[in-house]
């Protein structure tokens, strides 16, 4: 089942004996086995009765709160699990440590290789060689392998968040030219709130990611809280930003860009609040993006390290995994997912 | 980390399975059900009815807690029987004859409980396999003794010192419920990988 997402305002979430239910205006919603629940979240201003929030911390089921529009509000989670061995080595390595600084190439180098490989992808895919578009392909794609170049003889974490900003300017400088439907374009990274769909659909799938990684990082027993790439600094220590940044390009915006060219979404699905600007999504959109979502999660690709079939689900726990046994010392390098 | 006093006596079993798997299991608290260990503790239950009844001349008393001051471990007994005085404990197993022979062990932990608590020597033990219905008679050995006072000091040294022994890929990995969790070919998978540029 993996996670439940409850968009419904007035919604009502329940158990009775060992099921989750979701009821509104009297009817049932959504009728489940707490077993096959990994997670629920809950967007908008959804009710939850006591007993169901037991049986979550419980069964230690996370639930994570978001605002009908998607971005994160925080989230109620059962206590970190008993391995001190995993957060005592996560403390110890300690801002510019050399552990750190290799943790921080990897989050930052997956990142940029996946960005440059969708460009590639789109070049490659692109119809007309010729075109401006492709070009503007091209003049990305030569500033992201700029920006990758340095990265592993790059020794201090602010220098390699130099080298990130770079990339992600690269990338998102040529973004619109990856998409190919009449309504949709980009022009820049609009975060709080986002003024255009693109934006909004971005944003939207980076918080329903953070749930999930969040989620894998508690079950291998790191302190999502403390991070390398995003420290104080950043306004939010965050581990699972960090661990996020390989999957942004693999997970979210693979299937944004997929949702609005194959037009599983299309510009009715918005609509504009007055004064701010701030787009967000019809009910109808909502749910059809959350379900894109969810299948992309449950999509199977060759993890190219485990050198087996695994999910994007699974593959949160595995980068965990393998950020712990880095950290840990039983291995020497930390792998970030990059696929081709 | 605080000294645990007693050294549960499940431990033993899963140290002697792997080393790994028990600092996973007792140090960090690493346990996800899979269908073995759900399975298994579904029989349990049913074991674990606390009562004693009478089957002829044989006492029969299920879910005992066993411990010993002497040799500092603790654990549950599913059946401890009693027949002419002599009393022995009875283990029970979810399948047929584990293909890993770390069961005897675990009976055995149980005598040298069992003897202290009752003052007599006890010299068998039996596993109870619940797929074949079957009774298997354990010889509590010298040598068996041995083995399981030497397991239960390597379990106590790891206990107290927390030190992680290393996961190795051997072919009861393929059996064992975390798995998911130690991806024990991680180590060497990750060692050899080459990103690609
Ligand atoms: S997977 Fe293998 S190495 Fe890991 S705990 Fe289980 S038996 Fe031990």
């Amino acid at each position: 089942m993996g996670t439940i997402y409850i968009t419904q305002d007035d919604a009502f979430i329940g158990k009775t004996d060992e099921r989750l239910q979701v009821r509104s205006q009297k009817k049932t919603l959504l009728d489940v086995p707490m077993i096959k629940v990994d997670g629920v979240v809950v967007l908008g201003r959804a009710t939850i009765s006591p007993a169901a929030l037991i049986e979550l911390l419980e069964r230690k089921i996370p639930l994570s709160f978001l605002t009908g529009t998607g971005r994160f509000l925080g989230r109620l989670e059962p206590p970190l699990t008993k391995n001190i061995f995993v957060r005592s080595a996560q403390w110890q390595a300690g801002e510019n440590s050399p552990q750190a600084v290799h943790v921080v190439r990897g989050f930052i180098r997956g990142k940029l290789k996946n960005y440059r490989n969708t460009l590639m992808r789109a070049q490659r895919d692109a119809s007309d060689p010729n075109s401006a578009a492709v070009a503007k392909l091209a003049e990305g794609i030569r500033r992201l392998e700029h920006a990758i170049a340095p990265i592993n003889t790059t020794d201090t974490i602010d220098a390699l968040r130099g080298l990130e900003g770079a990339g992600s300017a690269a990338y998102f400088g040529c973004f619109q030219h990856l998409l190919r439907a009449a309504g949709f374009s980009f022009t820049t990274r609009q975060k709080r709130p986002p003024t255009d769909p693109v934006n909004a659909l971005l944003s939207f799938g980076y918080s329903l990611l953070r749930h999930d990684v969040e989620s894998a990082l508690n079950i291998v027993g790191f302190d999502p809280y403390l991070g390398y790439l995003h420290t104080q600094r950043y306004g939010r220590p965050s581990l699972a930003l960090d661990v996020m940044e390989e999957f942004r390009p693999l997970v979210v915006d693979a299937m944004v860009l997929a949702a609005i060219n194959r037009r599983s979404l299309t510009p009715t699905d918005f609509s504009t609040e007055p004064l701010s600007g701030a787009v967000s999504l019809s009910d109808d959109g909502r749910r059809t993006f959350l379900r894109l979502y969810e299948q992309k999660k449950q999509s199977q690709f060759k993890h190219p390290v485990m050198a087996k079939q695994c999910t994007y689900q699974e593959a949160f726990e595995i980068q965990a995994r393998l950020l712990a046994k880095y950290l840990m010392g039983e291995t020497d390098q930390y792998p970030p997912l990059v696929l081709k | 980390m605080i000294e645990p006093d007693y050294i549960p006596i499940a431990a033993l079993n899963h140290y002697n399975y792997c080393p790994h798997r028990c600092w996973r299991m007792f140090c960090i608290g690493d346990f996800t059900d899979n269908q073995y260990t759900i399975e298994g503790t579904s029989l349990h239950d049913r074991v674990h009815t606390v009562g004693d009844s009478h089957r002829e001349e044989v006492w029969q008393i299920r879910a005992v807690w066993l411990k010993s001051e002497r040799y500092g471990l603790i654990g549950k007994a599913d059946l401890i029987e009693s027949e002419n005085g002599q009393w022995y404990p009875v283990e029970y197993k979810r399948s047929h004859r584990g293909e890993f022979d770390n069961d005897e062990l675990q009976v055995c932990a149980q005598a040298l409980c069992l003897e202290e608590m009752t003052g007599q020597p006890v010299p068998v033990g039996y596993l109870y396999y619940a797929q074949s219905h079957q009774r298997q008679l354990v010889n509590l050995s010298d040598e068996l003794r041995q083995t399981t006072i030497a397991t239960l000091e390597a379990v106590r040294t790891l206990l107290h010192t927390g030190t992680m022994p290393k996961a190795t890929y051997t072919p009861r990995c393929k059996g064992c419920s975390l798995f998911q969790a130690c991806l024990p070919q991680a180590v060497e998978k990750v060692g050899r990988y080459r990103e690609a540029e």
